[in-house]
């Protein structure tokens, strides 16, 4: 352990490079040289104040709120997957697998496509973009609960799955209902909030992400020690005198809450909380998760700015939507990954 | 010897959904301090039922007692009961990467701290137990790409390093060759007599068992038996495992043999 510490050092190095990256390229090419003056320099070098306040109002506003969400996302997302493979001693599972998406994606569709079937006009962007974060969290608030409830009386892990797998499948079969019912322009709405987007979140939103994300990130450092315990399944960990049933309520408490608030905001993104996991096992080649758990965070926070900064590279014109980016990206290096293991 | 485990009337149960169902009824057992016991009976008798249900691990619903150090089990906290009593389990599941450090230090769990760092104290009865099993030095080994036999060691290892007065296991030696299998009954002997602790574990081995064990313990058809191998071939009890079933004990082999059908 004492070894791999410094191995977190270039990581980190690495992320703190794309969060600049990411708020260096955009849609609008801006040089460097004119960013740094306009953000660090009082008197700029041979730039007008229009254009200095222009670049800040991009900066400030735009990009920097926009990398902070990827950031959040991406380790949120890595560590929701992380704990849920390791809960369910199942590599296919990811961050939804108890269905926080398909049960934030029904507070959604209710919010967007039911409104438009009883004809309630959402009125302006600004209590859309709220609305639905507040409905995707109110679902997955509602799963939680749900699952709360259940978990005592269900036998173990597995069942626990199914139930997920379940409540995913109601709720994919409601929102198709209701897109049945909607009208087209609610229906592009949700289908827009399912393509997942870091962009437009206004500070009070970001505020609130953030907040959810961090306490989210402490609980599940706090779980370190449990996802350890349970690594060699449930009877191990009890006979060692875990308090198992304790142990799946801390790692489901975390992991909704977290999966639950970063979907509210930017959208069911997939591929990351499953990804990443796996790539930071095979790079530290280690199961302890006073290794994964910073690991995963680091790699995943990563992995969202890289995939965020390429899916809107000057020149490209269209943006590319950020589940497309992080498949594109991520799937080659898992293959490489793999392929170099196999030696 | 001071009694460490004793069991009194116990109804041995199971719960089928909401119904409770008593599976063997009336054991009454002792094991003590550095003895060495085996548990014997047919498949399906609940050999695993009561060692869980000794370790706490399922609830005593059935009626009875199980004593600890002369106190209930359901008394004991969960800390408590885990610095008293270490269980293994049967066919324990491997995590890729997890290195055997990392597997024993499950079992050291309930004495760290809320990272679950191991200190030095740790490290030590870690290493110790490592040897007590002839894995000095495996430290950082993949426990996942380990054999059966050394894999069935380290949990073994575990339960030493969890520092208990007794270890109960559940069939440590199915799956293993021959080898194997006597290789990990005489280290148990070993550990129970030189360290002073109360062992109990299932097998189906019981010509190693009468060998090799202090007492038996047999779940046979018609009760439960407490006794030292010699006494129960002299009760002839080992016949009553598998009543009707056109098996015997035979004395001198001390092993079951099909009966010889006439045509």
């Amino acid at each position: 352990m004492k070894k791999k510490r410094k191995y977190f050092v270039i990581p980190i190095m690495i992320l703190v490079a794309f969060f600049i990256c990411d708020n260096i390229f955009g849609g609008v090419y801006i040089p460097v040289k004119k960013i740094f003056f306009s953000l660090f320099s009082g008197n700029a070098g041979g730039i007008c104040e229009t254009e200095q306040n222009f670049i800040r109002d991009i900066i400030y506003n735009f990009r920097l709120p926009k990398a902070i969400t990827a950031l959040l996302a991406g380790t949120g997302l890595s560590l929701c997957g992380l704990q849920m493979q390791t809960l369910f001693r199942n590599p296919l599972a990811d961050p939804y697998i108890l269905g926080v998406s398909a049960s934030a994606g029904l507070g959604v569709a209710l919010f967007i496509m039911g409104g438009s079937a009883l004809g309630i006009n959402l009125g302006s962007a600004a209590f859309q973009t709220f609305g639905i974060a507040g409905a995707a969290m109110a679902g997955s608030i509602l799963l939680l609960l749900l699952i709360l409830a259940v978990s005592e009386k269900l036998k173990d892990n597995l069942s626990l799955l199914i139930f997920g797998i379940m409540v995913s499948s109601i709720a994919s079969a409601l929102i198709n209902l209701l897109q049945y019912a909607s009208n087209e322009s609610a229906l592009k709405m949700y289908v827009v909030w399912t393509l997942g987007s870091f962009t437009g979140l206004k500070s009070s939103q970001l505020l609130i992400l953030a907040v959810l994300s961090v306490a989210g990130i402490i609980l599940s450092v706090y779980n370190i020690k449990d996802l350890n315990a349970i690594m060699l399944g449930e009877q191990y960990a009890d006979a060692a005198g875990i308090n198992t049933k304790r142990v799946k309520i801390r790692i489901i408490v975390a992991t909704t809450l977290l999966a639950g608030g970063i979907t509210a905001f930017c959208g069911p993104i997939g591929f990351i909380g499953i990804a990443v996991p796996h790539i930071a096992r095979m790079i530290y080649k280690d199961a302890d998760h006073k290794v994964l758990i910073p690991a995963s965070a680091i790699l995943g926070g990563g992995m969202t700015l890289i995939a965020d900064t390429l899916s809107q590279l000057p020149g490209s014109g269209n943006i590319i939507p950020i589940n497309t980016m992080a498949a594109l990206l991520g799937i080659p290096v898992i293959f490489a990954i793999i392929i170099k293991n196999r030696a | 010897m001071e009694n460490i485990v004793e069991i009194k009337s116990l109804n041995l149960c199971v719960k089928e959904g909401k119904e409770e169902k008593v599976i063997f009824s009336d054991i009454n057992a002792a094991a003590c301090s550095s003895q060495f016991i085996a548990l014997i009976g047919a498949n399906g008798k609940g050999k695993s039922t009561l060692l869980k249900t000794i370790s706490g691990i399922l609830p005593n619903c059935g009626g009875g007692e199980i004593l600890f150090r002369n106190k209930a089990i359901e008394s004991y906290g969960r800390k408590e009961r885990s610095s008293l009593l270490a269980f293994v389990g049967a066919n324990n599941p491997r995590a890729k990467n997890l290195t055997v450090r990392g597997v024993l230090s499950i079992n050291r769990y309930y004495k760290t701290n809320w990272l679950g760092s191991i200190k030095q104290e740790d490290e030590k009865r870690i290493s110790e137990a490592l040897e007590m099993v002839s894995l000095a030095g495996f430290e950082e080994r993949d426990s996942s790409v380990l054999s059966d036999g050394e894999y069935q060691r380290v949990t073994i290892a575990g339960a030493i390093a969890q520092d208990t007065e007794a270890i109960i296991l559940d069939e440590p030696t199915a799956f293993l060759d021959i080898a194997n299998r006597f290789l990990i009954t005489r280290l148990l002997r070993d550990i129970a007599h030189k360290s002073n602790k109360c062992i109990i574990f299932s097998t189906h081995d019981l010509q190693t068992a009468i060998q090799m064990c202090d007492k038996i313990w047999v779940m046979a058809g018609d009760g439960f038996y407490d006794d030292t191998p010699e006494k129960l071939m002299e009760q002839d009890i080992f016949n009553k495992i598998f009543d009707g079933q056109r098996i015997v004990f035979n004395r001198t082999t001390r092993s079951f043999e099909a009966v010889n059908e006439t045509i």
